[in-house]
């Protein structure tokens, strides 16, 4: 056994990692979502306040489980358990996080290398936040019809959009990614690792640094990330719904009503015979 | 004097109800107080059908009376399902921060009248699919609703985190509040009278936060170990992909009239409205 034992971390360590990221992101996201954005002005405050916790995780343990693990944690705590799940558009900010995160998490080899881990966290907030910035600026433009024609808006968006990202990136990112991360990880740094039953990270657990495949894997999941995010807000330009109404005409809509009408006769016919035979 | 007092006493108040405890019961109630509702007792694998056309097809639409219609109807499954007040609150904030500041915004850069309606059928939408997701799953409990997604094919993980996460979240919650609570104890926060002061304390403040999760992070870790370990001893891993576990845990789900009814009152709804935007 202990020649095909590699340095990496077996499955059941990587669903420790995986656990262990999600409930304190999920914990972490949940306070931020219950706590009323600030806004100044017309610029709203929309950092992941709490991003350096999977930061840290990932620059520690297994870099793909915890930026999951993070993501999923979002997704559970503060959108499900919330009731503040928007559908497809949540895959956006599930892929964005995820790449952020892991991206961050493969670039470090030495988590006591302080520079480095700034340059990571930095990085991964910075990208995480641009590509949010990205499909904010394309969603507007593809929701609202006739966006050049609204007067005021296109301008409005993009001065927006930009400013939020610079101020998130430079207020919040270093405020709240940035300093906590350098003060977490060296602390954490071979205390964590043993609870989890692992060995901490070093030259020969390290998975390597980025290559040619984890950038490709990255630019596709935006890519997806953006499809669906567009897709989820799009208006009729992809399918032309309306269209088919109007050729519908009004029969097939009073056939519908009547279809419907029906339907629920029938049902409360069934369902109070059902209930009758019950009783007897 | 009177009014100071009384004022002193409405911010107190509010502010006693804004901790961490409120927000834990808050979040509680919501995933378990109301499992009694007309909605709760739905099959979650007919609600999330249901919740697929409401939450989907009003992106595709831009017709006002459909938009309307299907607003009003999550408006009433979202009262049927009894949802926290705090949810709802938040839902108010998320909907202008998504589009109501957008409104003020191109006002500013010199829009007029014609940007409202583009922007009312906006909110529309992002207000319908908000109310929808909170009526499925704010209101289901998270059993059923694990259950409902992994019918349909969702990854074994995510039903699982779902469940994890609603029964770790009380108790992460407890201990993040007991490390504060001992960080207050032992800590000598700088005086907030002064404007200066309070800036102080409010970086004081957040730092104490950061630091919180030093010791939080360390406990999370020892217990998704726990977690983990007594999940491999049932077998977690290989139950998850096999088939005849799956099929005896979703066993219990069962279609009744009732759900048939809600579909088919959705259904005669959904087309009087397309009914009233042929007709007008």
């Amino acid at each position: 056994m202990e020649l095909v034992k590699k340095h990496t971390s077996t499955q059941s360590q990587k669903l420790m990692v995986f656990v262990l990221t999600m409930a304190l992101y999920g914990l972490a996201t949940l306070f931020t979502e219950l706590i009323p954005k600030f806004q100044v002005g017309v610029v709203e405050f929309s950092v992941e306040f709490f991003l350096f916790i999977p930061l840290t995780l990932a620059m520690l343990f297994d870099p793909l489980s915890a930026a999951l693990g993070a993501a999923t944690g979002e997704l559970v705590f503060s959108e499900i358990m919330l009731g503040q799940f928007g559908g497809l558009g949540e895959l956006e900010k599930f892929l964005t996080v995820t790449i952020g995160v892991y991206i961050a998490g493969r670039m470090v080899r030495n988590p006591k290398n302080r520079k480095m881990v700034g340059i990571a966290a930095i990085t991964g907030t910075a990208l995480q936040l641009l590509m949010g910035t990205i499909v904010d600026i394309l969603k507007v433009q593809f929701a609202v019809e006739d966006f050049e024609a609204v007067a005021g808006l296109p301008e409005s968006v993009f001065a927006t959009e930009g400013f939020a990202f610079l101020n998130d990136l430079l207020f919040s990112g270093i405020l709240f990614c940035l300093l906590p991360t350098l003060f977490l990880v060296p602390k954490l740094y071979g205390k964590i690792e043993p609870l989890l039953g692992m060995r901490p990270r070093d030259e020969k657990t390290w998975l390597g640094g980025i290559n040619i495949k984890v950038i490709m894997g990255a630019i596709i999941a935006f890519a997806v990330a953006a499809g669906a995010e567009l897709l989820a807000s799009s208006g009729t330009s992809l399918i032309e719904w309306e269209a088919e109404w109007a050729e519908s005409g009004t029969a097939l809509v009073v056939g519908m009503v009547v279809a419907a009408v029906i339907a629920v006769i029938t049902l409360v016919v069934l369902k109070c015979k059902a209930g009758k035979e019950k009783a007897q | 004097m009177r009014e100071m007092k009384i004022k002193k006493k409405l911010s107190e108040n509010i502010l006693d109800k804004f901790s961490i405890d409120f927000l834990r019961n808050q979040v509680l109630k919501n995933a378990y107080g109301n499992d009694d509702t007309v909605i709760a007792r739905l099959d979650p694998r007919i609600l999330l059908v249901w919740y697929l056309f409401i939450g989907l097809v009003p992106w595709f639409v831009n017709n006002l009376w459909f938009l309307i219609a299907c607003f009003l109807l999550v408006l009433v499954t979202t009262k049927l399902a009894r949802v926290a007040g705090l949810v709802l609150l938040l839902f108010a904030i998320g909907v202008f921060t998504q589009t109501g500041y957008l409104l003020i915004v191109s006002f500013f850069f010199g829009g007029n009248t014609s940007t409202i309606i583009p922007l009312l059928i906006l909110t529309l939408k992002v207000a319908t699919c908000s109310l929808a997701s909170i009526t499925v799953f704010s209101g289901l409990d998270p059993d059923r609703l694990s259950n409902g997604l992994m019918w349909y094919g969702c990854p074994e993980r995510l039903s699982f985190s779902i469940s994890y996460a609603y029964r770790v979240l009380p108790m992460l919650m407890e201990e993040f509040q007991n490390i504060l609570l001992s960080f207050r104890m032992r800590g000598n926060p700088p005086a907030h009278e002064t404007f200066w002061g309070k800036v102080k304390y409010l970086f004081y403040q957040t730092k104490i936060v950061m630091h919180a999760f030093y010791p939080l992070m360390l406990n999370t870790a020892k217990r998704s170990r726990t977690t983990v370990e007594a999940l491999e001893i049932k077998g977690y891993r290989y139950a998850a992909v096999n088939k005849n576990v799956k099929k005896i845990k979703l066993s219990s789900m069962k279609i009744t009239y009732n759900d048939l009814l809600f579909l088919a009152v959705s259904f005669l709804w959904i087309s009087l409205s397309i009914l009233a935007s042929k007709i007008f």
